[in-house]
């Protein structure tokens, strides 16, 4: 029975083994040109890959089911891309919400922030279709929808609870310090902890 | 634990897979791994000097050494052979450059221009560079819209070049400069005649079109002004000047070498950590209070896109590549990618030092963040001498051009046509050291618009055109490069739209940039310009897809490429005829 158990598994950890090998192309697989369907569709719409997903935070009565999404474009710029004086993006940014069921005198106002949240802006207060547009000029920022009083102006910063947040696609940027193959640098050198 | 038995192994043969990668996070984890920042770059020879007998030896580029050395990375060099021209030569022994003269160039006139091997000071070093007349940059060729000229081209560096008339829409294709298409290229020793027409006025360059990398970038490039007939096509100014961008990537031995058989630095380009404008890093002007200047920018660095601020005095953006735009707009700054050309008015109406920029927000991948990165471009200084004549109001008055309106109204019919080319930029790698393919894997959840720094200097100067292969794919045949067949009529107005891909191993922007044609910019991204300008070379931003309307005006068998060097030579081009 050993030798036979031994060589199944041998086999079977051989297979394995090939089977995580041939998950890296080869140079040769590399060289296949790759079908026409298979390419990326083109499309012009607003960037699928910068697109912000708004996630709901389910504890609005009303917006449990709520769906969103941010689309970014480039403000208007002579040079196509809209870059500030001081190197930041400048996006449009357009919100649409769904899913979502207000009662009289609800609005929802949608924000940006810094990661740190020590900088506010407001976009605006999401129209009849749920949608509303506006400038955003960092590189990093959290989408912030809010449930407000549709009798008041929004302030400097929300009031209401929070009904869905997002991010731009930037705050995926992570750091290494102290992790996978840069293990050997300390995490706390660079302030991360 | 080092772990030099990794470099033995042929990165992407089937031994190279999960189970190395494996044992490469192990080592990275390992208690003697601790120790490797202390020595993490020894392997790179950053001290070693240029040569060894005939040969030029590698040393790793200048980079930011707080940054951590991939395991495995620890000496590894690109698998091209190092090369730097000039080298062994004593510099004392070539001619010494000197600061570019005005050319002014009649119809019908023949001028000669010459490439050879001159010494620059760069900072403090001495390097032996190349420039066109013995000049940094080349001389700039003055002539009037219309004109017709030859330029009796002759080669005196070691290799074989041409020279490119960049946004020129020239009556005979065969003076373009683009080897194997347009002409042979031109061995060292030998001469060619070129016969260039100047239909557009406005701003343009010549470079060569070999090995762009490694000529262009040790100093061979100039600039063609080409003036208006009308004497009110532009607003009146004070003064003008050209400013050419550039940088040189040099460490205490001089120039980083460059690859022998093939480009380095093939993912990203070639950024430069010098800063030059008009070829020297502290380039200086003196205007007058209240003045109006106009500069001509032309942006000819390998790969740094730049973002140029006039230490926030008001900007008036006039024109860019091959016409004056509809309307004159105020901006704050300006965003210059490689090849492409801008005009701008500055009014300096403070007395005062001001400080030109390139201000952008890089990124550090390692520590996942973008930080404020400034380059002092040039200095200003503005005196409290008053200027003679003021334009200050016409500065303020922001023209609508109607002639260019009116050109361009043409064409509008056309815009919202449906694509008649579509292209995606792409890439495909080959044999890249296994830590940089696991690494890329890991380093792209997010990628920028615009790359504005070498964010990854050791895997990016570790890649070369033998592993990259930078790809213009066709949508509708799938076709790539210089694979793809495209023939056009002339007057064709082709609406091409090209998407570059977020997903591929390592997504950058692109400046496209059309020969002997002119295009604009029609959409971005669904979105509509609503101020246009006749381009040749434009900014494909990651994750974009970007409308160009081309209008197929002269015939000729031409080519479309990427304008950042290295990508030009790892492939990303292709060929297209316009017949009459």
């Amino acid at each position: 029975m050993k030798l036979p158990t031994l060589s199944v598994l041998g086999v079977v950890g051989a297979l394995l083994l090939a089977a995580t090998w041939m998950s890296f192309p080869s140079a040769s697989d590399a060289r296949i040109p790759v079908p026409v369907s298979a390419c990326s569709d083109l499309d012009p719409d607003p960037p699928v890959y910068y697109a912000i997903d708004l996630v709901p935070t389910r504890k609005v009565p009303g917006t449990r089911m709520a769906e969103g999404q941010g689309d970014v474009t480039f403000a208007t710029s002579p040079f196509g891309v809209s870059i500030s004086e001081n190197g930041q993006y400048v996006y449009n940014l357009s919100i649409a919400m769904e899913k979502v069921r207000l009662r009289d005198g609800q609005a929802l106002d949608v924000w940006v922030t810094t990661p740190d949240l020590d900088k506010i802006r407001h976009i605006g207060r999401l129209d009849d279709e749920l949608k509303t547009k506006g400038t955003v000029d960092w590189n990093k920022f959290l989408v912030v929808v809010t449930l407000e009083s549709a009798a008041e102006d929004p302030g400097a910063t929300w009031t209401g609870p929070i009904v869905a947040r997002g991010m731009s696609r930037s705050g995926l940027m992570h750091t290494m310090a102290g992790h996978g193959p840069f293990e050997s640098e300390p995490c706390a050198v660079y302030g991360y902890r | 634990m080092h772990l030099r038995p990794l470099r033995a192994l042929p990165a992407c043969t089937p031994l190279s897979g999960s189970l190395l990668v494996g044992i490469l996070l192990i080592g990275g984890l390992s208690a003697s791994a601790v120790a490797q920042d202390m020595d993490m770059h020894a392997g790179h020879n950053m001290d070693m000097p240029v040569m060894q007998g005939d040969s030029v030896l590698w040393r790793m580029p200048p980079m930011n050494m707080s940054m951590p050395m991939l395991p495995g990375m620890e000496s590894e060099v690109p698998i091209t052979a190092a090369y730097l021209p000039g080298a062994g030569l004593d510099p004392m022994s070539v001619p010494e450059a000197r600061p570019f003269e005005i050319m002014d160039v009649k119809n019908g006139d023949t001028i000669h221009l010459q490439a050879g091997l001159v010494r620059r000071q760069i900072g403090d070093q001495t390097l032996v560079m190349m420039g066109y007349n013995g000049q940094y940059p080349g001389p700039l060729l003055r002539v009037d819209k219309g004109a017709n000229i030859n330029v009796h081209f002759v080669n005196a560096i070691d290799q074989p070049t041409t020279v490119h008339g960049h946004g020129l829409r020239l009556d005979d294709y065969r003076f373009d400069g683009i080897p194997g298409i347009s002409q042979a290229p031109v061995e060292s020793g030998e001469s060619f005649l070129y016969k260039l027409n100047f239909p557009d006025t406005g701003l343009y360059w010549y470079h060569p079109h070999m090995r762009e990398d490694v000529q262009q970038d040790l100093g061979l490039y100039g600039n063609m002004l080409v003036s208006p007939i009308e004497d009110d096509y532009y607003a009146p100014v004070n003064r003008e000047q050209t400013l050419i961008l550039d940088d040189i990537l040099i460490d205490a031995n001089g120039i980083i070498p460059y690859g022998e058989s093939a480009p380095t630095h093939a993912l990203m380009g070639r950024f430069g950590n010098v800063m030059l404008t008009n070829g020297v890093t502290d380039f200086s002007m003196d205007v007058r209070q209240g003045e109006v200047v106009r500069f001509f920018l032309t942006n000819v660095a390998n790969s740094r896109t730049y973002n140029v601020v006039f230490g926030g005095n008001p900007i008036k953006i006039v024109a860019s590549d091959v016409s004056k735009y509809e309307r004159e707009m105020s901006v704050g700054s300006v965003v210059i990618a490689p090849a492409e050309r801008y005009i701008v008015d500055v009014l300096f109406e403070d007395a005062g030092e001001v400080t030109v920029t390139n201000t952008v927000q890089a990124i550090d991948h390692f520590r996942g963040e973008f930080y404020p990165s400034i380059h002092n471009l040039a200095t200003i200084r503005v005196s409290d001498t008053p200027a003679d004549v003021s334009h200050a109001d016409a500065f303020h008055k922001l023209r609508t051009n109607e002639d260019v309106v009116s050109d361009i109204d043409t064409f509008r019919p056309y815009f919202d046509k449906a694509p008649d080319k579509e292209l995606e930029l792409t890439v495909r790698v080959d044999n890249l050291p296994l830590p940089i393919m696991r690494m890329m894997e890991v380093d792209t959840l997010y990628v920028p618009p615009i790359e504005w720094n070498d964010a990854m200097p050791m895997m990016n100067w570790l890649s070369t055109g033998e592993q990259v292969e930078w790809l213009l794919r066709e949508k509708s045949t799938g076709r790539e490069s210089m694979d793809i067949e495209w023939t056009f009529e002339k007057d064709d107005v082709v609406k091409v739209r090209i998407f570059n891909t977020p997903d591929s191993f390592h997504p950058m922007n692109h400046p496209i940039h059309f020969h002997g044609q002119r295009f604009l910019v029609t959409h971005i991204d669904g979105v509509e310009n609503p101020n246009l300008v006749w381009k040749d070379t434009t900014i494909i931003p990651v994750g974009s897809t970007v409308d160009l309307l081309v209008h197929m005006s002269n015939p000729g068998k031409w080519m479309a490429h990427c304008h950042i060097a290295e990508h030009l030579h790892a492939g990303m081009m292709l060929g297209f005829e316009v017949t009459e």
